[in-house]
Order: structure tokens, then C-alpha cells, then sequence
């Protein structure tokens, strides 16, 4: 895996609706931006080699550091994957959506849940969402929140960024009545 | 020791002259409340490898940007900044500088430095100007990171989401060509209108792959030399 280039943003949100967030709530992303496996392969019908080859590795790259950035226990989180132009979104896809990627993060962060996930392709600078759900009950409807990615000179056409995005808390100001008192 | 225990001897770590801005010192706090600081974002990247090799000497680049409540919106262009500016620019100089210097890992690994503003558009360029161009902001960010230079910069009066490239040179010699160099800075949904967003940025090295001389090593060029009439 040949990785360009390795970002880190942390977000704090201080106040929320003209009124004070105390704690600030804490957003963090990491994102590796790498080389895309089946770059310049043609239309490859068997991803499972480049899959067994990197997906682990990414998400060993990335679960610490995104924790690691956040400097609190994860609460919710997601993922992302983001395509250069001359790759498909499948390769993307192939990378995150596989419980080797997956599982560092998840045993990381003593969550159970399933990681939500933004897939897209697009050219460098690129805007993305990745949305994040508590990290052991996806209806915990406080937690569904997104953070907005931008990096300005990545996915080159034959890259690939891989994101994870870890959050402190739920949404600052979150207010919504649970999901249970609507059944 | 877990990487979440690394992160936080680095962020305690910070010097304290340096006031940190990643504690949550009450004092701090109040202070940044007092400002009107709604949000803080902190960009980090590391260039691992550039053209398909690793730099010589891989370096990190930073901004952290905090939005702010303009505390002159509605105020006409002959309303005297400095008052406003004597509260508010020490303040965001502190917070901005202790965390560039959290994320880069210590004030002596930071070489190069820049600053930039963006006014949101109920505001004026020059209250951008006013938080970043005085020696309220531009002489405690010298001094918070041990440089010498005068500070380059950007500022602009945009929409929410605008992108601004942010420009750094060496933080004691600027005129050092290896450390000319640029990170892009943004913040989603700032500034607001009534909002500005204040930059600091720091860099712990030259450009991935630096190779252009300098003026130790440039030979003499004139138009005159190169028959350009």
C-alpha cells in the first residue's frame, strides 16, 4: 500500500444556536490518501486478492490515529471512501466495506455497531460528508451527525482517500426526542 | 502507553509560556467565550511520500483556524478597531499558536509560519485585517513560536466554505526559498456573515522535495543578461 499522504482535522464546536458547548464537542477525521490497488488494470473482475492485500492494513493505519486525534472515548463514528477520477467506486467500496478494514476501528473504540459510510468518486478537493451513529446502537438518534471533509489536492485520478471520522459526543445542542417514544 | 494516552502527554507536553489552548483551563475558556468563539478546527497533514518518493525530510503541515463572532458588524468605516482589537487578537494569537503547537509536537519543530483571515460578508476586509496585521496578533504568534520574520498572509471576505490558500515562509529567515510553501485552509460553514475566521499555520519543514537554490546559489539574472528588451 503506497500512501501519499496522511491528513488529521479536529473539529470543536464552542457554541451551537448562540449558546455555549461545554464540553466542546470534539469531531475528529483521519484520512490516508493512496494509491489506488487496481489503478490502470482495466475492468478487473476478482477484487478479493487487492482487498486481502489492503483493507486490513488501511484500517490499522487509521483506527488509532483517528482515536488518537479525538483524545476522548468515541461515542459515534463512520467511514469513507472516496474515488479518483479513473477508478470506480466499487474499488473504494472494496476497501471499507469488509470487516477487516472495519474491525480495528470497532475493537479500537469497544464499538459493536456497523460503521456508516459516504462511497463516492471525484476529482482532487473534492467536498465529502461522512456520516457518523453511536458506536454500540445505531437508533441512538442524539448521535447521527456528519462532518464535512475537503482535502485540496486529493484523490489524484488514480487515488483513493480513506477516511475514518470518530465523534466525542452526540450532536452539540441535540435535543430530538428518542426513537422509542415514536413506537 | 495507547495512542490516546500519546496524544495527551503531547498536548500536555505544550510549554507553559505557550499557553495552550487545547486544556480546558476555565481561564481559557472564559476567554474564548468572552471572544466569541464558536467553533475551532485544527487541519494536520503529513506528505509521506511526494512524485512517488519519500521528501528527504518528511515534514508537517498545520493550520488552525478559529470562527468568531465580528465584533463590528453595524459598525460604520469610521468606527476605531483598535479598542476591539486589544481584547480580542491576544486571545485568538494564544489559542492558535498553543494548538499549532500541540498538533506539530513542540514550538522548536516549527520552521515556517503563516496567518490569514476570512470576514464574513456583513463585515469589512479591514476587520479582517484589524485581528491579523497588529502587533496585538502578529507579534504574540512571533513570539509564541520563536520566530523572527515578518508573517505572510491571506485574508478575504467570503461565503461560508470558501477555501483560502495560506501562504508560510521560514519563521526566522523568510527569505529561505526551500520553505516558500502553502497549505489550503477551510471551514464549512464559516465564516457567516456576521463572522470572521482567523488562520494560523505552521509548517516543521520545506517542501516535500526543495530544489530550486536560493539566493545563496542563484547566478546573477538581469533582463538585460537574458536580452529581454
Amino acid at each position: 500500500m503506497t500512501v501519499r499522504k496522511i491528513v488529521t482535522i479536529v473539529e470543536e464546536v464552542c457554541a451551537e444556536g448562540g449558546r455555549e458547548v461545554t464540553p466542546a464537542a470534539r469531531v475528529a477525521v483521519v484520512a490516508a490518501v493512496i494509491e489506488n490497488p487496481w489503478a490502470g488494470q482495466g475492468f478487473v473482475e476478482d477484487l478479493q486478492p487487492g482487498i486481502e492485500q489492503h483493507a486490513s492494513a488501511v484500517g490499522a493505519l487509521l483506527a488509532p490515529q483517528v482515536l488518537a486525534a479525538l483524545d476522548a472515548p468515541a461515542e459515534a463514528y463512520g467511514k469513507a471512501a472516496i474515488v479518483g477520477l479513473d477508478g470506480e467506486v466499487e474499488h473504494g467500496s472494496a476497501l471499507i466495506h469488509t470487516l477487516k478494514f472495519g474491525d480495528h476501528f470497532r475493537k479500537a473504540a469497544n464499538a459493536t455497531t456497523l460503521l456508516p459510510a459516504v462511497e463516492k468518486r471525484g476529482p482532487a478537493g473534492v467536498v465529502f460528508d461522512i456520516p457518523l451513529k453511536h458506536v454500540t446502537d445505531a437508533t441512538i438518534r442524539s448521535h447521527h451527525q456528519t462532518v464535512e471533509v475537503r482535502l485540496a489536492d486529493a484523490p489524484h485520478p488514480g487515488e483513493i482517500v480513506i477516511a475514518l471520522a470518530a465523534a466525542a459526543q452526540g450532536r452539540p445542542q441535540q435535543r430530538l426526542a428518542p426513537l422509542s417514544t415514536e413506537r | 502507553m495507547t495512542a490516546v494516552d500519546t496524544a495527551r502527554v503531547r498536548r500536555t507536553g505544550t510549554p507553559p509560556d505557550a499557553a495552550s489552548g487545547t486544556g480546558p483551563a476555565p481561564a481559557a475558556r472564559g476567554a474564548r467565550s468572552a471572544v466569541g468563539i464558536r467553533k475551532v478546527v485544527l487541519y494536520r497533514e503529513t506528505v509521506l511520500a511526494e512524485n512517488g518518493s519519500a521528501p528527504a525530510r518528511p515534514s508537517e503541515r498545520a493550520t488552525v483556524a478559529a470562527v468568531l463572532a465580528n465584533p463590528w458588524v453595524g459598525t460604520g468605516p469610521a468606527t476605531d478597531l483598535a479598542p476591539a482589537v486589544e481584547v480580542v487578537a491576544p486571545v485568538l494569537a494564544q489559542l492558535l499558536t498553543g494548538r499549532l503547537i500541540d498538533a506539530l509536537g513542540g514550538v522548536d519543530r516549527i520552521e515556517a509560519f503563516g496567518k490569514a483571515a476570512l470576514v464574513g460578508t456583513a463585515g469589512e476586509l479591514e476587520h479582517a485585517g484589524a485581528l491579523i496585521h497588529t502587533p496585538y496578533f502578529g507579534n504574540l504568534m512571533r513570539e509564541f513560536l520563536g520566530g523572527e520574520s515578518i508573517i505572510c498572509f491571506a485574508d478575504t471576505r467570503a461565503d461560508a466554505g470558501e477555501t483560502l490558500v495560506v501562504p508560510m515562509w521560514h519563521k526566522t529567515h523568510a527569505a529561505t526559498r526551500s520553505h516558500y510553501q502553502t497549505i489550503s485552509a477551510r471551514v464549512p460553514d464559516a465564516p457567516r456573515p456576521d463572522e470572521i475566521v482567523v488562520i494560523a499555520a505552521a509548517s516543521t519543514g520545506p517542501r516535500p522535495h526543495a530544489r530550486i537554490g536560493d539566493r545563496a546559489t542563484d547566478p546573477v539574472v538581469t533582463a538585460e543578461k537574458l536580452e529581454i528588451s
